[in-house]
């Protein structure tokens, strides 16, 4: 398991670096550039993810449907989205992209990755608040998905949606809408990357039961570095008590088991891989291109959103719960109810991040 | 280049974050649009940001300019100008 999820983080790095798939400036360059060149990749990823999800299940590769950790849909969703959307812009990159852009070497998004840390850290702390408030705002136990909603059959629900969208896709491929003219090194057109990603996306389904997500890691890193200096403050907090995950997966008989508490469990063993190979794929992508180059002639001001960024997304990350990966590239191909939600709090978080991004960078980024 | 009227302006745009060399090159093409279209000056953009690099071009070319990318060790430059210019 560490090694296949090692794998996947690799080509899921060398790949996003490549084709610089950033999940954050496809909404981000759409809200303020009008430009949806690399947000049309996305809905490709998306729908072919659907796709690819809606065969497994029907094969029964897919013993656990929905899969583990997918929170039930309540209105703390959409808050949850919205401080994610205002984080992810402001930090330069999502708790994803902030890896890659690491992993070749950039300062901004290894200030956001010290904020992501230290948020998910505080959210430890804000949990109990927090949790109460999401059991009051659930929607429905019933329901995790729109077909279970419906109480429709999934294929055909899936279909109502993947069709027009593949129609749409089929539409930009053959007008060219999905390729760009460059003479980047190196450079992978985003559609290819959807593409590979969406694979990687089905893989990790099968092999170890969920989509690919990393964020309760990030809460572990925490849990870990806190654990070392303060070890009673961490054995008293409910949220590092917590196990979320509990289940046998069906199909190999492993055990999954865990939370993000500081104990090496499976979530360690599913989410770390994944993170240490995105950072890794995204580093040997750009020293074979030669751009692997660390710039410190970075604003302060940019240097201090990002660490504030990123303390807001792992917060927003922890209230959600999950990151746009994990709800993009997994709630939403299966139709999740708490990732619909999730995703009508990005968009509003998101324009507020680009204005607030847009004053400090054009205040700091000519000197 | 010093002794004609000819000007470049340099944004050095390295390790910023997004979309900083494509807000700043959008701020000096509109500063400066009436000197760029009529050749007195270009501006040389230098960044690490691939996408930016990838998408920046094309946007300056829609709009008039002339463009011409270069690869350089570890980062690339833009020069914006116009056809009249040199």
């Amino acid at each position: 398991m560490y090694i296949a999820g090692l794998l996947m983080g690799i080509v899921a790095g060398f790949v996003m670096h490549r084709s610089d798939y950033c999940v954050t400036g496809m909404f981000r360059d759409a809200i303020l550039f009008k430009n949806f060149f690399m947000l049309r990749s996305l809905l490709l990823q998306v729908t072919v993810s659907m796709i690819f999800f809606e065969t497994l299940r029907r094969s029964h590769f897919l013993p656990l449907f929905p899969f583990p950790l997918l929170a039930p849909p309540a209105l703390s969703n959409i808050v949850g989205g919205m401080v994610f959307g205002l984080g992810m812009v402001l930090a330069g990159g999502c708790v994803v992209g902030t890896l890659y852009k690491l992993g070749a070497g950039s300062l901004i998004s290894a200030t956001a990755f010290l904020g992501l840390i230290l948020g998910s850290a505080l959210y430890a702390e804000l949990h109990p608040w927090w949790a109460s408030l999401v059991r009051q705002t659930v929607l429905t136990k019933e329901a995790l998905t729109l077909p279970a909603l419906l109480n429709i059959d999934p294929t055909l629900v899936i279909l109502t949606v993947a069709l027009p969208a593949s129609w749409l896709c089929i539409r930009w491929w053959q007008t060219g809408r999905l390729t760009i003219n460059t003479s980047v090194r190196g450079y992978l057109q985003p559609w290819k990357a959807a593409l590979i990603l969406a694979v990687i996306g089905a893989s990790s389904y099968v092999a170890i039961g969920m989509p690919m997500g990393i964020t309760n890691t990030y809460a572990k890193f925490a849990a870990i570095i806190e654990n070392a200096i303060i070890p009673a403050h961490v054995s008293r907090n409910p949220f590092f008590a917590a196990q979320p995950l509990d289940i046998v997966h069906p199909a190999s008989g492993a055990l999954l088991h865990g939370g993000a508490g500081p104990a090496l469990d499976s979530i360690w063993t599913i989410q770390f891989p994944l993170i240490a190979g995105i950072i890794l794929g995204s580093f040997i992508s750009a020293l074979l291109l030669k751009e692997y180059l660390w710039h410190t002639r970075i604003p302060g001001r940019q240097l201090a959103m990002a660490f504030i960024g990123g303390i807001i997304l792992a917060l927003g990350s922890r209230m959600t719960p999950g990151c746009n990966i994990w709800h993009l590239m997994g709630g939403l191909p299966i139709l999740a109810l708490s990732s619909l939600l999730f995703v009508i709090g990005l968009l509003p978080g998101a324009w507020l991040g680009s204005k607030i991004l847009t004053r400090v960078v054009m205040s700091s980024s000519r000197g | 280049m010093s002794d004609s009227i000819y000007k470049e302006i340099v944004i050095d745009i390295r390790g910023q974050v997004c979309p900083s060399t494509l807000l700043a090159t959008m701020a000096e093409m509109n500063e400066h649009q009436k000197e760029l279209l009529n050749g007195e000056i270009s501006l040389l953009i230098i960044s690490d940001n691939r996408h930016a690099i990838a998408t920046i071009p094309e946007t300056a070319r829609n709009m008039g300019y002339r463009v011409e990318v270069k690869q350089e060790l570890g980062f690339y430059s833009i020069r914006i100008g116009h056809e009249n210019g040199n």
